[in-house]
């Protein structure tokens, strides 16, 4: 090895800011979904399949008296965009568990850094991704023919949408990954984050539902951020279109939500320790 | 060995013959406990389906009256077919990851080494996969029944149901084997589970061809799995009509022996490579 | 209260009903090279985890570098580099991106940031593979790195967990010439190993842990001296075997020999060997190897345990060829629980 001498540290000038280390931490994980792309490629195919499918499958759908949009596109690009967003948001999950298996991640755990650095950068990092998925949907939603109903507002609600729901996935995922530690817990995320969607108005308005299923998605809150995400697409003439009070409650949701699964990430973390 | 085998007696083919269907049998048996003995495989595709077919029942339950709908008292009536062939259909993957995992850890060489038939290796292994395939089509029918996916052929057709998803067992079981074949790896039969998933959604086992609009219907009009689920859905919906068996047999039937050729085919080319 | 780099009062650790670590105390003084011995699953690497902030103790209370490690985690954070036994490095990044990571996580300023991460590079020889990606990388390349990652936020103390394991002789070297040199700059290292001869050659004092507790502690000379007479190992016939012991045993205490020998210390001094052949012979057990060892840490690790340790036989030496760095050890148990 060579003889060197190193830079001495004067330890006073050494202070580690949350800021910085979730920047490096965002860093870290963009590097690696460009260098491992068929970890993402997934999170990109799959709303766009599932728009693509169910627009055709299930376009007769549109032609029920009372659904709020006469293009099925309109109708399955928020839901393509919500599951692609979700499993972004867990697929965080899944790389923890690679790090977690390796022991990279004791190398985290020992750095004298916010823990909040641990969870936010990782999850900042998902928002860009999540952002790259909901620019080529909305491109190939258009190509498809959705249109918006309300201008830049629509993309932009479909966008928070997006950004939200893998918020709320990257804690659960996270949280679920910690506690397991290995790949039991991924199987838990994916069920248990496909069985919340579709127990929603993932594919139809409450008005056309029948049963239980009515009772289900009504409470569940999952229902206000697709209204959320739908209010740009849906008929300028359907009570679900653009409003305050159609938007708010999809923001209350995703702020809740995203606050109680981030919370549980980090309670998660810090029970590692123990 | 001794050089008598080389010229055959009469009662030597006899017992040939005989000890190849008693292998065909100890193989049947072993694939069938295999299976059964790993809850953790088999339970999910039975309750997937039955999940979604429930689901489906209260989200598009009042689809049924719009124009292209065949005449039926429930959605579930309608969807019990492609409720069927999706459990079968992601049944049979189960099946054929584990002969690529024989292959992967060095039992097929095993058996390949013995003096065991070839066709009862295949076969032995098959059979495990059409038995279940049975099974899950009996369960399906028994257990959606009471809530009003009703089978207009009755008992008759709910056997010629049952033996048409064997049918459709073996013949996807047969495909999946011939990719185990090929590639020697249960990663790469995995692999294919998104492709069976997207022949699904581009399929008629959600909704009716009739009701689709333009490039869709046309891909569903070639998709195999839209005939194989139409042969069954006749079968519920007809009644037990002369045409309605013989599309919901012969259409797996064509398509099984077409597949198991090919995994002959295949087991013959690993064979030479060995 | 000492002011000792690494202490440790009492420190136990259960996994539900595993104790792993069964109340062990520790002190490590300012200056020192500090080995830590014993077999997989004695409890050496929970013990580390734990004065590492990775896990908690059960009970017992544990300070480095001056701070409790469960309070004040965070400071004894930033006073320790940790080189972790399987070199956990993510293989899709660059060394170079690496070492930037863990600066900042660190809290290096950015105006130092770059300057001490060439020269950490340099120092263990990777400046010419900074920029490619760990994937890339030798099994001794990756341990260089680990040691440059450990190094970068200038700690006091250093904690190596099994540093060379799976190197190959050369790579081992190099890293024991790199430790000696921090060791001579002023770091206190705490070396875990299962290489007797790595501690043998490092480590001023040891302590050697077995079943969750430290057996024997002092320096490496003193240990061996405390072991004192000199041991004989003979091999006979398996049926012979408990006439032997009853012949041997009049000479010294038995002691454990490698599989399907037998050893004895030899009280009176290694002169004693012909009268032992003799009374064997007389005996009439049949001897079938012999040799004579003068005291070394096996022994003293024998003594204390009951049992050769597994690797001190496979440790590589000299003899071993070829660069086989890159088989790395079957990854332990996350949590050290065995």
């Amino acid at each position: 090895m060579n003889t060197n001498s190193i830079t001495h540290l004067n330890t006073s000038d050494m202070h580690s800011t949350t800021m910085r280390s979730a920047g490096q931490l965002i860093k870290r994980s963009l590097i690696n979904t460009r260098r491992l792309p068929s970890a993402f490629l997934p999170t990109l195919a799959m709303p766009i399949f599932n728009m693509v499918s169910f627009s055709g499958t299930f376009f007769a759908l549109t032609k029920l008296p009372g659904f709020p949009t006469d293009r099925s596109v309109n109708w399955f690009m928020p839901l393509g965009l919500a599951m692609g967003s979700a499993f972004s948001g867990v697929g965080l999950g899944f790389s923890l568990i690679r790090d977690l298996e390796n022991g990279f991640y004791d190398r985290m755990r020992m750095a004298p850094t916010s823990r909040i650095s641990l969870i936010v950068g990782p999850v900042l990092a998902t928002w860009i991704r999540v952002t790259l998925v909901t620019l080529i949907v909305f491109g190939a939603g258009t190509l498809l023919g959705a249109r918006p109903t309300a201008g830049v507002l629509s993309y932009l609600c479909s966008w928070i949408a997006a950004l939200g729901i893998s918020t709320i996935g990257a804690g659960w995922g996270l949280g679920l990954a910690y506690r397991f530690q290995d790949m039991r817990g991924a199987a838990i995320m994916q069920l248990s984050i496909f069985l919340t969607m579709f127990l929603s108005t993932a594919q139809v308005p409450l008005n056309v539902m029948t049963g239980w299923l009515h009772t289900v998605a009504r409470i569940n809150p999952i229902t206000n951020i697709f209204r959320l995400s739908r209010s740009g697409w849906v008929n300028a003439s359907d009570p679900g279109h653009m409003s305050w009070s159609n938007a708010y409650g999809g923001l209350i949701a995703i702020a809740v939500l995203s606050v109680l699964s981030l919370i549980f990430a980090l309670r998660s973390l810090q029970k590692i320790d123990k | 060995m001794t050089s008598t085998t080389a010229v055959m007696p009469e009662t030597q083919v006899v017992r040939s013959l005989s000890t190849a269907i008693r292998q065909t049998i100890a193989l049947a048996r072993r694939s069938t406990l295999e299976l059964f003995r790993q809850p953790a495989l088999v339970v999910p595709s039975l309750i997937f389906p039955l999940f979604f077919s429930f689901l489906g029942n209260s989200t598009f339950g009042k689809t049924t009256s719009l124009p292209g709908f065949p005449q039926v008292n429930s959605y579930l009536q309608f969807q019990l077919a492609g409720t069927i062939t999706q459990g079968v259909l992601f049944g049979s993957v189960t099946g054929a990851a584990a002969l690529a995992t024989d292959i992967e850890n060095g039992f097929f060489d095993r058996l390949l080494a013995s003096p065991t038939s070839r066709t009862s290796i295949l076969f032995g292994r098959l059979a495990g996969s059409t038995l279940f395939g049975a099974l899950e089509t009996a369960i399906f029918i028994l257990v959606l029944l009471p809530f009003g996916a009703d089978v207009a052929a009755g008992v008759p057709g709910i056997i010629a149901m049952t033996i048409s998803g064997a049918l459709i067992a073996l013949a996807v079981g047969a495909l999946m084997a011939s990719v185990a074949l090929k590639t020697g790896s249960s990663e790469a039969v995995q692999g294919t589970f998104p492709l069976l998933f997207i022949l699904l959604f581009f399929s008629s086992a959600f909704f009716p061809r009739e009701t689709m609009s333009g490039i869709y219907r046309t891909i569903a009009g070639l998709n195999p799995i839209s005939h194989l689920v139409e042969g069954l859905r006749a079968l519920s919906l007809e009644g037990f009509t002369a045409s309605a068996t013989a599309r919901a047999i012969l259409v797996p039937l064509a398509i099984a022996i077409f597949a198991l050729l090919v995994a002959q085919t295949q087991l013959r080319a690993r064979l030479r490579a060995n | 209260m000492s002011n000792s780099p690494i202490i440790a009062e009492n420190l136990v650790r259960h996994f539900g009903d595993v104790h792993a670590v069964k109340g062990i105390n520790l002190e490590v003084k300012a200056g020192e090279v500090f080995g830590f011995l014993g077999p997989n699953g004695a409890g050496k690497s929970t013990a580390v985890r734990m004065l590492t902030t990775l896990l908690r103790p059960t009970s017992g209370t544990a300070r480095v570098a001056g701070f409790d490690v469960v309070k004040q985690a965070d400071q004894v954070r930033r006073s320790i580099g940790v080189a972790l036994q399987d070199a956990a490095i993510d293989p899709l990044m660059t060394g170079a991106e690496l070492l930037a990571l863990q600066a900042v996580l660190y809290g290096i300023p950015a105006s130092v940031l770059k300057k001490r991460s060439d020269e950490l590079l340099e120092r263990v020889g990777l400046t010419a593979a900074a920029s490619r990606r760990v994937s890339t990388y030798s099994g001794g390349m990756r341990r260089r790195l680990d040691l440059a990652l450990s190094l970068i936020h200038q700690p006091t103390v250093l904690f190596l967990d099994e540093p060379t394991t799976g190197l190959d002789p050369m790579s081992r070297l190099t890293l024991w010439e790199e430790v000696r040199r921090l060791n001579r700059e002023g770091t206190t290292v705490m070396l875990t190993t299962q290489y007797l001869e790595e501690a043998d050659q490092l480590a001023d004092r040891i302590a050697i842990i077995d079943h969750g507790k430290i057996v024997r502690e002092g320096k490496p000379a003193d240990l061996k001296a405390s072991v004192g007479a000199p041991t004989l190992i003979i091999k006979t016939n398996i049926d012979q075997t408990e006439k032997a012991k009853s012949v041997l045993s009049t000479f010294g205490d038995l002691r454990p020999g490698a599989e399907g020998a037998l050893g004895v210390g030899l009280i009176g001094g290694a002169a004693l060997v012909t009268e032992v052949v003799r009374k064997l012979d007389e005996a009439g057990v049949h001897v079938a190897h012999l040799e004579i060892n003068e005291p070394s840490l096996d022994d003293v690790f024998a003594e204390a345990t009951g049992y050769r340790l597994e690797g001190a036989d496979n440790a590589p030496s000299a003899g071993d060829n070829g660069d086989n760095g890159d088989e790395k050890p079957k990854k332990k148990s996350r949590r050290g629980r065995k």
